[in-house]
């Protein structure tokens, strides 16, 4: 698969600040790309830098081969999508969408006939049918981000940039406007790349996930070996779904805050050492249950369980005060009662544990 | 104090604000009616009439009353308030413009265009008489005293057109450049429309503020008179009615600017009223 964007080095700070501390990436043609990190990792200045609202202090960018970082904007062919949509408020849906087409520099379509033509198509694409005289106010949501959507693909980019498109919406249009973003984007070819804050939309859309941390790409891969193998003690933090103790690895045990943790499968090196348990790969038993010889065994007294419909999330405080989260999948087992404050044994297989060295 | 005891004082207040608003101009007004050419004025009204109003304009016989010289006044002073109110607002649009940017020295800048405003405008009008006489230039209406009115406006276009863009959004800019629009065509086709509300008021400030200039103009016109100054003139000698009813004229006229002001600021709002419409509908 061949790269659209490659990102070498690239560094940004704001006032001595650095939001960007060398990133170095590759971003495949045709692809779907979802950027996760939290506030503040530096995710929107990367994106700004890439379409140029924004001038690296050091590094390369190269779109389509060719280096970018000094040209302006409007000549980079990289389309935007805004998290607050931007539509322009003077103009109507159909002009707003016909807008770039109108007025770009390179290559305008001055026919209207061409103009409408293309317009009708993309509407269509995007299913806004029937509100092209609209004003920008008088549509909701996500019709705005469609119309934004829309405006961006008429100009045929080949790579769109997404600022958390869907964190304006509310949360039923966001699961929705996910699958229509991919079907979009998979009819009209062009590299995607998502910007957001949310490790369940990260993983939904993208085909691969880069994952930023303080500046740097902590990890870039697909979203199944993202979500079972993060790279990174961090990385496992922000897919919030592992339970994470900090400690050292000492001969075969992890000599963690709640104790000794015996040791088995695969550790990698990260830098900082961790040890990792993902929330659905712990079973909870009575506190006189003993572990079988590959399992590990910590106990915890319970606080509170929270309902969501396919499982239930259950929250347990250790000996040393922290949360610790158990994911219960009801498809497996019918919802079991426990006993606040009562003290569980809370267990699981050594080899599911990830451990950071 | 009770809610009556607050209601009846903002009452009260608001009674002795719009009477001194308008009972000068209500005055001006009445007496304006006076009857010609033997009524001065002052009340009582001897014989309501439009004279005056004739009087204004010629049309009536020639009496010992000259007709108020202020025809070319006029002339001058629609044209220098329409020439600082074009380039007033142009620079203001700009400037105001160059400093959605910090850059080295804004400060400086900001408080060097401001003070234009805050300088007396009596001192900065006979400075420049002053600078105009030693560097040997005449002084006109059309030039120095152009040039006071432009570094007057300026400070007031600029700051409306500061706190405009204070809240434009900037990322509808940034979505036209990424769609392969020039920043030149962006600003006239996205920003001017949308800044253009703002425009209009500092169009309309630039041009009121110019057109009733005095204290500047007073040293930096030169010879020919600027209508403020001629009506100023003719007081020196003898105020007969006929100056009120060209206030009353004038006032109209501005009244006429604020329509007109009134109506752009409709039209430029009516699409998306337009639209809305059609929603319901």
């Amino acid at each position: 698969m061949s790269s659209v964007l490659q990102l070498k080095n690239v560094h940004k700070a704001f006032a001595g600040v650095p939001a960007l501390s060398g990133i170095d990436a590759t971003l495949a043609d045709n692809a779907y790309i979802s950027l996760l990190g939290p506030s503040g990792s530096g995710k929107t200045t990367l994106l700004r830098v890439i379409a140029g609202f924004e001038q690296p202090d050091g590094g390369e960018i190269l779109f389509a081969g060719k280096r970018v970082d000094s040209v302006p904007p409007h000549e980079r062919g990289i389309g935007f999508v805004f998290q607050n949509f931007a539509l322009f408020p003077h103009l109507s849906v159909a002009q707003n969408i016909a807008f770039g087409l109108e007025n770009r520099v390179v290559d305008p379509v001055t026919d209207p006939k061409v103009v409408a033509a293309r317009v009708r198509d993309i509407i269509s694409l995007v299913g806004l049918s029937g509100l092209e005289d609209r004003a920008t106010t008088q549509i909701s949501g996500g019709q705005k981000q469609r119309v934004a959507l829309a405006r961006t693909l008429v100009t045929e980019p080949s790579m769109v940039l997404l600022d958390e498109p869907l964190g304006a919406l509310d949360a039923n249009l966001r699961m929705r406007m996910r699958s229509e973003l991919r079907t979009i984007r998979e009819r009209c070819g062009v590299t995607f790349l998502h910007v957001t804050g949310s490790e369940t939309e990260a993983l939904a859309m993208g085909d691969t996930v880069l994952v930023l941390d303080r500046g740097r790409i902590a990890q870039s891969t697909d979203a199944g070996s993202l979500y079972s193998r993060p790279a990174s003690a961090d990385v496992a933090r922000f897919l919030n779904c592992y339970n994470i103790f900090s400690g050292t690895v000492e001969g075969e045990g992890f000599h963690s805050p709640v104790g000794m943790l015996a040791l088995g499968g695969s550790r990698q090196a990260s830098g900082t050492p961790a040890y990792a348990i993902r929330y659905d790969r712990v079973s909870i038993r009575p506190q006189d249950a003993a572990a079988a010889g590959d399992e590990v065994r910590i106990e915890g007294s319970f606080v509170a369980s929270e309902y969501s419909g396919a499982a239930i999330n259950s929250f347990f405080t250790l000996d040393d005060g922290r949360v610790f989260e158990v994911e219960t999948h009801l498809s497996h087992v019918a919802p079991t009662a426990y006993e606040e404050r009562g003290r569980y044994a809370l267990v699981w297989k050594r080899e599911d544990a990830l451990v950071f060295v | 104090m009770n809610a009556s005891g607050i209601k009846v004082s903002l009452g009260l207040y608001t009674a002795l604000f719009i009477i001194f608003l308008y009972g000068p101009l209500a005055v001006l007004a009445i007496l304006s009616f006076q009857t010609g050419p033997e009524g001065g004025p002052q009340f009582p009204i001897i014989e309501w009439s439009t004279y005056w109003y004739k009087h204004l304009f010629g049309l009536t016989p020639p009496s010992r009353i000259a007709p108020l010289p202020i025809e070319q006044a006029l002339v001058r002073s629609l044209g220098l308030a329409v020439m600082t109110m074009i380039v007033s607002t142009v620079l203001g649009v700009t400037a105001a413009q160059a400093f959605r940017k910090k850059f080295r020295g804004s400060g400086v800048v900001f408080y060097l265009i401001v003070l234009g405003m805050m300088v007396p405008g009596v001192l900065v009008g006979l400075g420049m008489a002053l600078v105009a006489n030693a560097l040997g230039i005449d002084r006109h209406w059309w030039g120095t005293a152009f040039v006071l009115h432009v570094v007057y406006t300026f400070p007031f276009a600029f700051l409306v057109m500061l706190a405009i863009f204070n809240r434009f959004d900037p990322s509808v800019e940034e979505a036209s450049w990424s769609l392969g629009v020039t920043p030149a065509r962006t600003f006239r086709k996205i920003t001017f429309p949308l800044i253009f509300p703002g425009v209009l008021s500092a169009m309309l400030f630039a041009f009121t503020l110019s057109y009733d200039e005095f204290s500047r103009t007073l040293f930096a016109s030169g010879r020919d008179l600027t209508l403020p100054l001629a009506i100023y003139g003719t007081f020196s000698v003898e105020v007969h009615p006929n100056v009120f009813a060209f206030g009353v004229l004038t006032t109209l006229f501005s009244f006429a600017l604020l329509g007109t002001y009134a109506v752009l600021m409709a039209l430029s709002v009516r699409r998306a009223k337009r639209m809305a419409i059609q929603e319901e509908a």
